[in-house]
């Protein structure tokens, strides 16, 4: 292929206008990005996605509605024939037949397929064999922190049954100060397979208290903190659990003395 | 007291610790992949070994397993949108007031609802009457609310819109626990509320929502309970 032997150029722009026309341009690609990606984000499952094909081993699989008990069935499966599952939600399964009617199986009926080879289609399930072992926790508690009332939530993070990377942020707020804590540890479940499993916590933290202006020496600070605790978490039902706990902290002052402060909880979480 | 429930809280932290140690299954989901794997695997691995007294096989099976490798299933349990009402503020008149949610479905009946929203309160019947009164400045009249919530979803069911159209649909029970900034001050706040949701496709939801929220306030003189009203609409989106 010829090239180009041409050596006459347009004159160059000037650095400035040609800064200004990039900096327009990428702007413009921003400004479309941004109209262009929720789009995206926002259309349905991408057409390309490979789906998981279930094949229907009792007599029939029902078709409801919508993810939940209380919508009505409207399509039945007929044993053998195949079912591709779309995605989940909660404890139901959105599939798509071969004719291509959509709609939600649930849990307990989709654990009955089987796949391909014949071998059962096997998923997390939330029962206690989950709240045994799972990958991770979150919830919410209300208690004290150092006497004020105290509202905070936590998500965790397990490396086994027993061994978990813990963080949680609060907020504080009291009669004579405000104030929010973060904090990060590790969380060892001393018998995870009791329904009611103590454990035990180590970790630090961050305190940012705002005294109310009433007192003296009213400035904002934020200091670390060390931790140790304890508490218990019993399983409910299904991904439930109530956890209560107690945290007992050191905060590290720039004044003379340490302070401690104790943290009592009580709280609603789930595992997933 | 403290101290010694820090030392006893120590000292058994101490005794846990090494438990670790002994744990062998770490990263437990890759260990149950790996068992799950090795089973799937194991009809071909369990042929009798050769032993040479033994006579030779006449019939070779020639089986080859198909490995089945199965895609991961989307989750879509998170739920992300905005929303445009009116809020009530107790001694302060009704304003608009908008805001943001994120909620997560644990299971088809309970889910959890993160909040946070902005209002402006307005003058108090004090103020209008007092003339030139001014209780608030106008940085302290900005309200600001947050909140964490649980909610239970009740009377699942249909709409039906014409002949051709029915979309899911179910009333559901708040009830949370938060703060808010008003008048300078930060305020332990309960929320307790209902609403609808209405569901036109898999990935969207239209709400309303009614909502109080309780806080106690002594700006006009007495210590009280306030209750702050919020009525609105909003759109999520499902992740």
């Amino acid at each position: 292929m010829a090239h180009s032997t041409s050596t006459t150029h347009s004159i160059p722009p000037s650095r400035s206008t040609e800064c200004r026309a990039d900096c327009i341009a990428r702007l413009r690609q921003v400004a479309l990005a941004s109209l262009v990606l929720p789009a995206l984000l926002l259309a349905p499952a991408a057409r390309a996605r490979e789906y998981l094909q279930v094949f229907v081993a009792q007599p029939y699989l029902e078709l409801h509605t919508g993810p939940g008990r209380g919508y009505p069935v409207f399509h039945a499966v007929p044993r053998d024939a195949g079912v591709d599952v779309l995605f989940r939600r909660t404890e139901w399964f959105k599939v798509r037949t071969e004719r291509g009617v959509e709609g939600w199986a649930s849990q307990a009926e989709m654990l009955k397929t089987v796949l391909a080879d014949g071998s059962p289609f096997v998923f997390s399930l939330g029962d206690r064999a989950g709240f045994t072992s799972h990958r991770g926790e979150m919830g919410l508690f209300a208690g004290a922190w150092g006497g004020a009332n105290y509202v905070s939530g936590y998500a965790s993070l397990s490396f086994n049954p027993q061994l978990a990377l813990e963080g949680a942020v609060g907020q504080f707020l009291g009669r004579f100060s405000n104030g929010v804590t973060g904090d990060l540890g590790l969380t060892h479940v001393l018998v995870p397979e009791a329904r009611a499993s103590p454990f035990l916590m180590l970790g630090v933290g961050e305190v940012h208290t705002e005294p109310k202006a009433t007192l003296v020496q009213a400035t904002n600070r934020t200091e670390s903190m060390a931790y140790v605790g304890g508490g218990v978490r019993i399983y409910l039902a299904r991904r439930f659990f109530v956890r209560g706990e107690f945290k007992a902290h050191w905060i590290l002052t720039k004044r003379n003395r340490n302070e401690e402060a104790d943290e009592w909880k009580l709280g609603f979480a789930f595992f997933f | 007291m403290e101290t010694g429930i820090r030392i006893l809280l120590l000292t058994a932290l101490l005794a846990a610790l090494p438990g670790c140690a002994s744990v062998r299954d770490w990263f437990h989901q890759r260990a149950e992949r790996r068992a799950a794997e090795a089973q799937r695997t194991e009809p071909r691995e369990s042929e009798p070994p050769q032993d040479e007294s033994a006579p030779p096989r006449v019939i070779e099976p020639e089986v080859s397993r198909r490995k089945i490798t199965v895609p991961r299933i989307r989750s879509s349990n998170v739920e992300l949108g905005l929303n445009y009402g009116a809020l009530s503020i107790e001694d302060f008149g009704t304003n608009p007031v908008y805001g943001i949610t994120a909620g997560y479905h644990i299971t088809e009946d309970f889910f959890f609802q993160a909040e946070a929203g902005r209002s402006r309160g307005g003058r108090t019947s004090f103020e209008t009457l007092g003339g030139n009164i001014q209780l608030l400045t106008e940085s302290e009249r900005r309200f600001t609310y947050y909140d964490l919530s649980l909610g239970y979803n009740f009377l699942p069911g249909e709409a039906f819109i014409g002949r051709g159209i029915a979309m899911t649909n179910a009333f559901y029970l708040l009830g949370g626990i938060g703060g808010t900034d008003f008048a300078g001050d930060t305020k332990f706040t309960v929320n307790f509320g209902a609403g609808y949701r209405i569901v036109p496709a898999d990935w969207l939801a239209v709400h309303v929502t009614v909502q109080d929220r309780v806080f106690q306030s002594s700006l006009l003189g007495t210590t009280k309970l306030t209750n702050n009203l919020e009525a609105r609409i909003g759109t999520t989106v499902f992740f």
